[in-house]
């Protein structure tokens, strides 16, 4: 009970400090595609603490407050569903079904959040993300459901137990390549980051949801950038790539698996909604069915 | 023409107040250090682009000399930045809006004032539809003259900003509270007497014990007399009928 206690402690403060890192990584590739120098090492760590220690704050109202916790304990609660290696934390009970419900929550609460605050362009922003939403959990439940039918576990530990005993040969990239690269599709859209951002169009709508967020309400809102880049790269490595044994293969494996669509996405532009929508719904959603069809044989 | 050149000093030097409060945790001062660095090395900068300077700053931001480097983003509204980039000459229109930009960004806030323009009117000294000295509604921090200055020169202008907010100089965002009533006595001179905008200042400084004895004062009083109070906007969609073609 001790030991479950530290680690549900551990699991998200390990999440957040990679997350950081991958943060950094994400502006540099930015930066090197563009021919940059980029920002340093710790650049992520310092917008926090600015953001924290801004002296006035503007609040919107309780639902405004409520809406970011939400999001960022919604991803608190996914890190404890995540088995990583040495800490298994609550991944024995929660299962991937659970974390796919918990990894709504944060744009639900996000949603929430914006609509207090009545600014139109954060509402046209939302209602772009929830669609944006709808576009990639189609294939992402795909997806889900087809690893979880291959491996005959909704849980996590059993299933990177499973590949882990036959070695790379048994990951799942070799065994159902098809629902993996559907997968990796599908992420690109998770992630909400190029060429998928058009909820956060800057120039068009000021960034959407973020754009009544000041001081503390867009620091907790980098704080889940973290959690959600660490979130996907860590759900992608167990399901696919054999999760890890040790922290040594495990964080390279992670970041790889962050770092492919984001150095795809920064060259393409940004798709429109209803392209986001065609996009994902046909080819991810194929892809994953014909996987579904491969592993149902 | 000259001497009232020099009289106008490049940099701001009205007086800051100081706080009376004093920390008695020690750590205090060690965090308070934290804070002061990584603001300095996190700006986030809202470029207000009012004239001819904005042309520099792409440069500036990409490739050649890549502000990133020092942690200085663009960001696109007030609410998430902390700089504002006064970038040419201010009609009395333009103030109107920067100011209430200014109002809404989250404190500490700072402001730079871009070309010679927002100095001392630059080439628009005899336009009658320009501010000319933009410190007199705003508190600027720091100046980059200049028609226009080069991307070297704006980059120089935001390091010094950054050794001023690292060494606590940076606090122009609180004079702002403690003298409004010179500021709103400006903004008054040219808006007419019943301008207000749609952010309290007085409020706000009540609640974070920012009020000085300049704080309030005669143009705050106008103020008060014409002020609406802020209600909520109406959430409600309101369609057009279609009309008989």
């Amino acid at each position: 009970m001790g030991e479950l206690i530290v680690e549900l402690f551990l699991m998200p403060l390990v999440a957040f400090v990679v997350g950081l890192g991958m943060v950094l990584m994400y502006r540099r590739i930015g930066a090197r595609i563009q021919r940059r120098v980029g920002p340093p090492f710790l650049q992520p760590i310092y917008d926090i603490i600015k953001l924290y220690g801004k002296q006035t704050q503007t609040s919107h109202g309780l639902i405004h407050e409520i809406g970011i916790i939400m999001a960022v304990g919604g991803y608190i609660a996914a890190e404890t569903l995540l088995p990583v290696p040495g800490m298994n934390g609550l991944a024995d009970k929660g299962g991937v079904v659970t974390l796919a419900y918990v990894m709504m929550v944060p744009m639900l609460g996000l949603a929430l959040g914006v609509g207090q605050c009545a600014n139109p362009n954060g509402s046209i922003g939302i209602s772009r993300a929830l669609t944006a939403m709808l576009a990639y959990d189609i294939p992402f439940i795909l997806v889900i459901f087809g690893a979880a039918y291959v491996y005959g576990t909704t849980n996590l530990a059993e299933i990177i137990a499973i590949q882990q005993q036959q070695g790379p040969a048994g990951w799942g990239i070799v065994q159902m390549p098809f629902l993996a690269f559907a997968a990796l599709l599908t992420l690109q859209g998770l992630m909400g980051k190029h060429p998928f951002e058009i909820y956060i169009a800057p120039a068009e709508i000021a960034t959407g949801p973020m754009v009544e967020m000041s001081g503390k309400f867009m620091g907790g809102l980098f704080v889940m950038q973290c959690f959600q880049l660490y979130t996907i790269g860590v759900l992608y490595t167990t399901l696919f790539l054999g999760g890890g044994e040790y922290w040594l293969t495990f964080l390279p494996k992670i970041f790889a698996v962050v770092a492919i669509p984001m150095a795809i996405g920064f060259v393409f532009p940004r798709y429109r909604t209803e392209d986001v929508l065609r996009l994902l719904w046909k080819w991810p959603v194929l892809i994953a069915l014909t996987g579904l069809a491969v592993a149902l044989r | 023409m000259n001497n009232e050149l020099e009289k106008i000093p490049v940099r701001n030097e009205l007086k800051v107040l100081e706080s009376g409060q004093k920390r008695t945790n020690p750590l205090a001062n060690v965090f308070d250090g934290l804070v002061k660095f990584c603001q300095s090395r996190s700006m986030f900068m809202l470029h207000y682009c009012t004239g001819c300077g904005a042309i520099e700053l792409p440069p500036a931001m990409t490739s050649r000399f890549d502000m990133e480097r020092l942690g200085i983003q663009p960001m696109v509204t007030p609410r998430q930045a902390d700089i504002l980039l006064i970038t040419g000459y201010v009609s009395i229109k333009t103030l109107k809006r920067i100011i209430l930009t200014y109002e809404q960004m989250a404190s500490p806030k700072y402001v730079i004032g871009i070309c010679s323009c927002t100095v001392n009117g630059g080439m628009y000294w005899q336009s009658y539809a320009t501010a000319k000295v933009l410190r007199d509604y705003l508190p600027v921090d720091v100046y980059i003259a200049g028609c226009m200055p080069r991307p070297e020169a704006v980059i120089s202008g935001l390091r010094e900003l950054m050794e001023d907010i690292k060494s606590g100089r940076a606090e122009s965002w609180k004079k702002y509270y403690q003298h409004y009533d010179f500021y709103l006595g400006n903004q008054q001179k040219l808006f007419g007497e019943d301008w207000q905008t749609p952010t309290d200042i007085i409020a706000e400084a009540r609640h974070y014990d920012l009020m000085s004895d300049q704080t309030l004062g005669e143009h705050t009083a106008l103020l008060e007399k014409h002020q609406k109070p802020l209600e909520a906007l109406e959430m409600r969609l309101s369609v057009k009928e279609k009309q008989n073609l």
